[in-house]
């Protein structure tokens, strides 16, 4: 039985299956272009566990001539700093991510919906924002002294909670994928407005949201521009990507001035991370969305093969 | 009639007088102040802000809000703040980063503070403006929206530029010559030194330690022109290296800086130098010398380098590197606009109590306590005071280090345990005797010829560098940098700048 079905579909897959040597090929070109996103990583991972003195000898290198994991001892020893940011970016991104979705498809349903009178208008105000901004003065102005959003969780989650973009992917995805027809049906059954769109369309639709959710998930936890801006006094908001930015930044900063500051910029170098210390950060950052990514990849994939109206 | 007239004028008068010295004496209405600095390293404030609102309270009933800019910051939040218009008294400034001091005073983003209808040093600053020396009140004087007047108080720091040779002694020593032996050459006669230690200390070793820029004005005794592009300069005055006061060579008058004999003479130099293994090929690549330079010092890899001095770093560097450093000068040193308008804290226009941001910058400047305070934190957390009465930090510093010299009149700080009994005075003559040069005060306001400065940046950031360090070759790459430097509107850029030199000795 399992024999005659492994041969069952070898044969399948024979039918579908493209030449050796062109297969090879397009194998060869995938795995170098996933070397390329590989390598870099793992270099910086290798730097993270060089010694200082290997990086002031011999520069970066991929065998290093001495390891060391002070570049992590430092970093934990950041202690409460470190964990309070590291626990910032989950917080924003986790909430950030739940309700910026929410919103997405709570936009974007009504715009999908043909029976809805106003969707041209609301549809202009998306694209509109989408090609025009108001420049980063006055956002800025609307946010601090409008909406308040200052040295707050606020402040970093609620400017990036809807992209017109991601509302066009959206209502895109639900144009192609929720038949009229299934919307009629649960009316006629008795379905109300949210209880069709998150107990029939939601289930449908779970690709796109997971494509949208993926997205502002990786927007969320790569910020930083937004604290540089809000968060200017209460240090406890800060996320993780600021943490490492600001260090990255103090460097740019004396490696454009330092001929200006004189003698001072000794005395700035003395607070800046060593290199091992930053790629350490970087290793921080990097782990947990790397994690997160196959959870989301699974729908993503799935999206491709499944629709509610089948034949 | 006349008569009731003058009574009513005395008395009104007498009146307005008695309400402003009871306004004086009596208690000041309870307020917040705002203030941000720049080039902060604080974690944890509590302790500190605690005991200056215990202090400001009782001094002048102000409680104070810091918002600590960092390095890399405080440009782009200082900027955003001030167009915004958020509600922040007071703000560094100085004329190097963004010439935010010069630029934002001509937009009146800064309270001119001795306004004749509301002379506030006159009012609430006397005492701090006395003990400013003469080269930093005349600095910060300057053209703004309310005419030439002073826009910042200027911070008393290390005022004066003097550009030295940082030698490793110790290395030096090893190859049998001594520190006389630096200071009786210039940077055209090294070359046998420099030779003899490159054989010692074998291929990997690089004797010369420059920073390109630096290694450039030091060598054709240019200065950094203050208004000029801050990333790479390209405008040159030319001082005379013997007595800064008196003119250099070409007189006052703008050079461009790559167009000089001077710089072909030097150029050609570095590339010798380079050629014979003298310099790092990595101190030629912008984003990286200045890592490399850190740690070639680290370690102690190099016999001459570049530094610009502030009094009393040999030790520091002596103590930082392990080995025996000494600064030999190439110049007197000097004040130049730049570096009297190096750091300064100015009254934002947006402030509701300019009256009383005035009075709290008179108190910051000229009483020890505050300033040692906010400066070096809490007295038994953050420093302890020795036997001979010098700050010795402890660990508790780390969370709590503002920019030093960023905050204003460093000099009531007390001395610390490696800068050594009677720095201060040291200091206020090494600082005292420092000549001016003879442009002090003047700013070059690129405004009109923005579109050159940055097309010109452009040019200058691909070349200027490389030429610097000797990586390229001079005969072939500088007059190909000249002419496209040309081409991007170099002398219009050179012409605007005289013009306004021109016009500002006039006014002098």
């Amino acid at each position: 039985m399992i024999f005659s079905q492994t041969g069952h579909r070898r044969r399948n897959l024979r039918l579908n299956t493209i030449s050796a040597p062109v297969e090879t090929t397009f194998h060869f070109i995938l795995i170098l272009f996933s070397l390329f996103c590989v390598i870099p990583f793992l270099f910086v991972i290798i730097i993270s566990f060089t010694s200082e003195d290997s990086i002031r000898q011999i520069g970066y290198s991929f065998i290093p001539q001495s390891w060391s994991v002070q570049a992590y001892q430092y970093v934990f020893k950041l202690g409460d700093v470190l964990w309070r940011s590291y626990f910032n970016s989950f917080l924003i991104t986790t909430v950030g991510t739940v309700l910026s979705v929410l919103m997405t498809l709570m936009y974007a349903y009504p715009l999908f919906r043909r029976d809805f009178k106003q969707r041209q208008f609301f549809n202009f105000l998306s694209f509109f924002t989408m090609i025009f901004g108001g420049g980063l003065v006055p956002t800025y102005i609307i946010c601090k002294n409008v909406l308040g959003l200052s040295e707050n969780y606020a402040a970093l989650i609620v400017p990036m909670l809807l992209s017109p973009f991601n509302v066009i992917i959206m209502r895109t995805f639900l144009q192609t994928s929720v038949p009229t027809e299934l919307i009629e049906a649960a009316t006629i059954d008795g379905s109300g407005e949210y209880n069709t769109l998150f107990r029939i369309v939601m289930p449908i639709v779970k690709p796109g949201v997971a494509t949208i959710a993926l997205l502002n998930a990786l927007a969320y936890w790569n910020e930083w521009f937004l604290a540089l801006l809000y968060i200017r006094q209460n240090t406890s908001v800060i996320p993780l990507q600021y943490l490492l930015m600001k260090m990255q930044r103090n460097a740019d900063f004396l490696a454009k001035n330092s001929h200006l500051l004189g003698a001072e910029a000794a005395n700035i170098a003395v607070n800046l991370p060593s290199q091992s210390l930053k790629m350490a950060l970087v290793v921080l950052i990097v782990v947990p969305i790397a994690c997160a990514y196959p959870f989301f990849q699974r729908f993503v994939v799935a999206g491709l093969t499944i629709g509610s109206v089948k034949g | 009639m006349k008569k009731i007239l003058a009574l009513l004028l005395t008395l009104v008068l007498m009146a307005s007088v008695f309400t402003f010295a009871v306004a004086e004496t009596t208690n000041l209405e309870p307020v917040e102040l705002t203030i941000m600095f720049h080039g902060s390293n604080v974690t944890d404030d509590t302790a500190v802000l605690e005991k200056v609102n215990a202090y400001l309270k009782d001094k002048i009933n102000v409680s104070l809000k810091v918002i600590w800019g960092t390095w890399g910051d405080f440009d782009e939040t200082s900027t955003m703040s001030l167009n915004a218009g958020d509600p922040i008294d007071m703000y560094f400034t100085c004329s190097w980063s963004k010439d935010e001091y010069n630029a934002y005073a001509k937009k009146g983003m800064w309270v001119r503070l001795d306004d004749p209808n509301n002379n506030l040093i006159e009012k609430y600053a006397k005492d701090l403006w006395s003990t400013l020396p003469e080269v930093l009140t005349q600095g910060a004087t300057i053209q703004g929206s309310d005419g030439l007047g002073v826009y910042a108080v200027p911070g008393y720091k290390d005022i004066a530029t003097q550009n030295c040779w940082d030698v490793n002694v110790d290395l030096l020593e090893k190859y049998g010559y001594t520190l006389d032996d630096i200071k009786n050459a210039n940077y055209y006669t090294f070359g046998d030194i420099l030779k003899t230690v490159k054989a010692g200390e074998g291929d990997n070793f690089y004797p010369l330690l420059v920073e390109g820029m630096v290694l450039e004005r030091m060598v054709t005794n240019s200065i950094i022109v203050a208004g000029d592009s801050g990333s790479t300069n390209l405008l040159s005055y030319y001082i005379n290296p013997t007595d800064t006061a008196e003119l250099g060579s070409y007189g006052n008058v703008m050079l461009n800086k790559f167009a000089t004999d001077e710089y072909k003479k030097f150029v050609d130099k570095t590339r010798e130098y380079y050629l014979a293994g003298y310099i790092d090929p990595g101190l030629a690549v912008a984003d990286t010398a200045n890592d490399l330079r850190k740690n070639k010092q680290l370690t102690g890899q190099y016999l001459i380098g570049t530094q610009s001095y502030s009094l009393g770093y040999e030790l520091q560097a002596s103590q930082e590197r392990k080995i025996h450093v000494e600064m030999v000068p190439v110049t007197p040193a000097y004040v130049d606009t730049t570096s009297s308008q190096g750091a300064m804290v100015a009254i934002s226009t947006t402030s509701a109590n300019p009256d009383r941001a005035m009075m709290f910058l008179n108190l910051l400047n000229t009483d020890p306590y505050l300033m040692t305070l906010l400066n070096y934190g809490v007295e038994g957390i953050h420093y302890n005071l020795t036997s001979d009465g010098l700050v010795q930090f402890t660990d508790k510093r780390a969370d709590y280090q503002p920019w030093t010299n960023g905050m204003g009149n460093v000099t009531i700080l007390p001395a610390t345990v490696d800068q050594g009994v009677g720095f201060w005075d040291k200091f206020k003559a090494y600082y005292g005797e420092a000549h001016k040069i003879p442009i002090i005060g003047f700013t070059f306001d690129p405004s009109n010829v923005s579109t050159e400065q940055s097309a010109l940046v452009n040019v200058a950031a691909e070349y200027a560098l490389a030429l610097d360090t000797g990586a390229v070759d001079p005969a072939e790459k500088l007059p190909e940098f000249l002419q496209k430097l040309n081409d991007a509107g170099m002398q219009a850029y050179l012409d605007e700048s005289n013009t306004q030199l021109t016009a500002f000795l006039a006014a002098k």
